[in-house]
């Protein structure tokens, strides 16, 4: 008898997450598709969603622990034999060396909730502050900009915005609902400004788009901002109750006139008019994304920053149709940082770092690859990955990979043999989305999402690892609870709510109301209404200004990207990476058939002009080079609309063509440590 | 009856609806070229325009296909080929007003959209909820919507400049 359910469910074929209806027979998933109560995407879900069915049934999944021979081949062996021998080892390394000659590596193809957090509880609980993870290349200096300046992760308010401006961020491709909210807001009469070098998917949408080059975007905020000071469209009553640093902001906003920011940026003087325009219209609802486009650049933080801050003279901080700062479920956490901080233990990265570590307590996966090289200043033999593909994703390829061979261990937990995996002394079969237990929430919605153990394939989930490892390594007191499920609930416990009341509504479990400017109502409390050192929106941080970060003010200052400092005659063009596809996420997905056929490499994008001098023709073969490191790849010619001359973009996650054997690991944003990974200076020569 | 209706303000062109199409219809490949919606990226005007067989009430490919291959569904009002007894003979590719119906160079035959029995996977992909499914009624509602809040903003203007000029 055929065993069929419909479970309503959150997709993780990215981090957006989607609600999905997960068809499910005798257990095995045949069907996915949008589930349309879900208060997020209403029904609707990208093809790497729908696709899914084909990956989590993939002939090539494993479901059996891997051991490489000594020959160099994998072996199949029991996960009990696998976890005993894993353990031992790393607790060899910690003997041998020190205990913080280990660490554990989360992917993004995990998630950012609990799965994070049981890694960072793990590694901590067996003595190593080494945690890393995929964040310290995407996210987490955005997380650092915005909450420097609203001390928490705020959410724009699309929907209800009158202005949208979105700056080096493509939504239907890289947070595919937040394009519907988008529209809704453009429904209402919203203005869409989008800032792109790259004319992209959502650009075409767009009411006003600049293209900017690359790196520059905090020139045209500051004029911008010297602009709204200037025809005096801000709110004072705002700026005087709820900020610090107008002064020094509006002094230093002064020298950025049209000329100058044209001189910089490429954009004219009557598109910042057309811009201001737009705000002194639509403010205090207007809502600013920046993307990884802004994040790749050595000024990263920065621009950040300086983007949201004419949010914030504009008076739309909680207000609707702004930057909503939302308040949270209140779960519990799972990281033991006070009880276990191990600073003296020397995170990687922390000491050159430290806002960083300090903000997100995230080690540096760069300057591990140089540690683990040059055992300086301490050695780092042992590492388990889940959910990571650094072979592909990090940047500097070449130096990953001998780093990665240089570890005494490498544990590489996944659902299938990747890249990184290849380099594994051992890997450990992975648990999908649908096969575990895990909360998600929204603040922005005030909503909650639980998903279940679906399918059981007998696959170890993250927990299962961890507790797996802790209770070998003498640590098992750290992971008391069965089971993901029991996890769960004690996470909720100081909420009020269960497992159970999450799953009366798996399309989106309501936990409050949103309440807007509760900044106001802190404040006639008498609480700080901010969550920053000051309690106000920082216009100036006076944290940032004691960490001493060389070259760095308390202002969210200019700086020319790494680029432009060095002129560079040998690399002439300027490479951007890391432009997603709508087919795949990273390096993830090139195994599902119908989607490779329909992208099978990847490809350079270049200017016609530019191609044209180069005499090379769409899809030809081209060799790329940087100083770095150089691969073969093709041509895409583009519209001359699409990208500016004399810049190109390759995306990343294609093996054969891996970008990231180009990009740099020793260029980075003094303040997030991020590589500028739009940055990369490149010569292209044609394959005869 | 239930319709494909298309946003042209709303469509950016990511092309999630061609792709679950493709494989919707191919079962093996996202590939454009199994796609019966296309959609058209016109860059120097700034305009994208997706598009589907509209399944006509006066069908002119049905009307004209002599293997009377080219039925109704009754239940969706879609209107459907059937590729065993189509005779390739594309009659109904010229008849088609707006290009949509596609010719299968493999199998030989016309194939179009058919709706995916009432569950068009392209509207499920629709990322930006450009397309949807669904009645007249429900299309003019929210056209009418946008047009009244174009008058609202309208009147709202008019009358803030009345008020000037009589403050004068």
């Amino acid at each position: 008898m055929t065993n069929k359910k419909v479970v309503k469910t959150t997709c993780r074929m990215c981090g957006t997450l989607c609600g999905i209806d997960a068809h499910i027979e005798n257990n095995k998933v045949v069907h996915i598709e949008g589930n349309k109560d879900n208060i997020l995407n209403k029904g609707r879900l990208c093809i790497k969603g729908s696709s899914a069915v084909t990956w989590l049934n993939h002939p090539d999944r494993i479901y059996k622990p891997l051991k490489k021979n000594d020959q160099g081949e994998f072996e199949e062996i029991e996960l009990e034999q696998a976890m005993d021998e894993i353990a031992e080892k790393l607790m060899e390394l910690q003997k041998k060396y020190a205990p913080n000659a280990i660490g554990v590596w989360k992917g993004e193809g995990i998630d950012f909730a609990q799965q994070e957090e049981l890694a960072r509880r793990w590694i901590h609980s067996v003595g190593s502050p080494n945690y890393f993870s995929n964040d310290t290349q995407c996210f987490a200096s955005r997380y650092l900009s915005f909450n420097l300046v609203y001390g928490c992760w705020p959410q724009a308010d699309y929907e209800n915005s009158k202005m949208i401006i979105n700056w080096g961020t493509n939504a239907p491709v890289s947070h595919s609902y937040w394009m519907q909210q988008i529209n809704e807001g453009r429904e209402k009469g919203a203005t869409l400004v989008v800032i792109d070098t790259r004319y992209t998917d959502i650009a075409r949408q767009a009411d006003i788009y600049i293209q900017i080059k690359p790196g520059t975007d905090a020139a045209l905020a500051w004029g911008i901002m010297r602009e709204m000071i200037r025809r005096d469209e801000i709110d004072h009553e705002f700026i005087d109750n709820f900020t610090v640093g107008f002064e020094q902001l509006k002094a230093y906003a002064e020298q950025f006139t049209f000329e100058k920011v044209y001189e910089i940026t490429g954009v004219q003087g009557k598109d910042i008019t057309r811009i201001v325009d737009a705000i002194a219209k639509a403010r205090p609802s207007v809502s600013s994304w920046a993307g990884t486009g802004l994040e790749h650049q050595t000024n990263g933080v920065n621009s950040i920053r300086a983007v949201t801050m004419i949010d914030a003279l504009s008076g739309s901080v909680d207000r609707k149709g702004g930057m909503k700062t939302p308040k949270g479920l209140g779960m519990r956490g799972l990281t033991i940082y006070d009880e276990k901080p191990l600073l003296e233990l020397k995170p990687v990265g922390a000491d050159r770092y430290p806002v960083l570590y300090e903000r997100r307590q995230e080690c540096h996966t760069l300057m591990l690859m140089d540690q683990i090289i040059s055992e300086k200043p301490y050695p780092i033999k042992g590492l388990v990955m889940t959910a990571a593909n650094p072979v592909l994703t990090n940047a500097n390829s070449n130096k990953v990979e001998e780093a990665l061979s240089k570890l005494d261990l490498l544990v590489v937990k996944d659902l299938f043999i990747t890249e990184t995996g290849k380099m594994a002394d051992y890997i450990l079969p992975a648990a999908s989305y649908l096969e575990r237990e895990e909360i998600f929430s929204n603040s922005a919605k005030q909503a909650a999402f639980i998903t279940g153990k679906y399918i059981d394939n007998g696959l170890q989930t993250e927990y299962e690892l961890f507790k797996g490892l802790a209770d070998r390594m003498g640590s098992g007191e750290y992971f008391q609870w069965k089971n993901d499920h029991e996890v769960n609930e004690w996470l909720l416990e100081p909420t009020g709510y269960t497992v159970a009341d999450l799953k009366t509504n798996p399309s989106g479990f309501i936990f409050g109301e949103y309440e807007y400017e509760k900044h106001r109502v802190k404040a006639s409390n008498g609480e700080k209404p901010f969550n920053t050192p000051s309690g106000k929106v920082e216009l100036f941080s006076q944290y940032l200004v004691e960490k001493g970060i060389k070259g760095l003010d308390g202002i969210p200052e200019y700086h020319d990207p790494s680029y432009m400092e060095t002129k560079n005659t040998e690399y002439p063009f300027l490479l951007i990476t890391g432009a997603r596809v709508q087919k795949y996420f990273h390096g993830r997905y090139r195994n599902i058939p119908q989607l490779y056929k329909s992208d099978p490499h990847g490809y350079l994008e270049m200017h016609p002009e530019d191609a044209k001098e180069l005499g090379v023709n769409n899809n030809d073969r081209i060799k790329i080079s940087s100083r770095v490191g150089s691969l073969e790849t093709y041509a895409r010619v583009m519209h001359e609309k699409e990208i500016m001359r004399g810049v190109v973009q390759h995306t990343h996650g294609y093996a054969k063509e891996n970008i990231n054997r180009l990009t740099y690991d020793d260029v980075t944003d003094p303040i997030s440590g991020f590589p500028a990974l739009k940055s990369v200076q490149i010569k292209i020569e044609k394959i005869d | 009856m239930k319709i494909i209706t298309m946003d042209t303000t709303k469509c950016v062109g990511c092309r999630n609806c061609e792709l679950a199409c493709a494989y919707m219809n191919s079962n093996t490949s996202c590939e454009r070229t199994y796609s019966k919606i296309r959609v058209n990226h016109y860059i120097d005007e700034q305009t994208l325009i997706p598009l589907t067989c509209l399944h006509c009430e006066e069908a002119w490919c049905l009307n004209v296909c002599p293997a009377a291959a080219i039925s109704r569904d009754e239940n969706t009002g879609a209107v459907i080929i059937d590729s065993d007894k189509c005779a390739g003979c594309k009659m109904c590719i010229l008849a088609c007003p707006y290009g949509n119906i596609q010719f299968d160079e493999k199998d030989l035959v016309s194939t179009k959209c058919n709706l995916c029995e009432g569950n068009p996977r392209c509207v499920g992909h629709c990322v930006g909820a450009a397309l949807n499914y669904e009645d007249v009624e429900s299309f003019n509602e929210r056209a009418r919507k946008k047009v009244d809040r174009k008058i609202m903003d309208a009147i709202k203007h008019q009358c803030k400049s009345m008020e000037v000029e009589n403050d004068k």
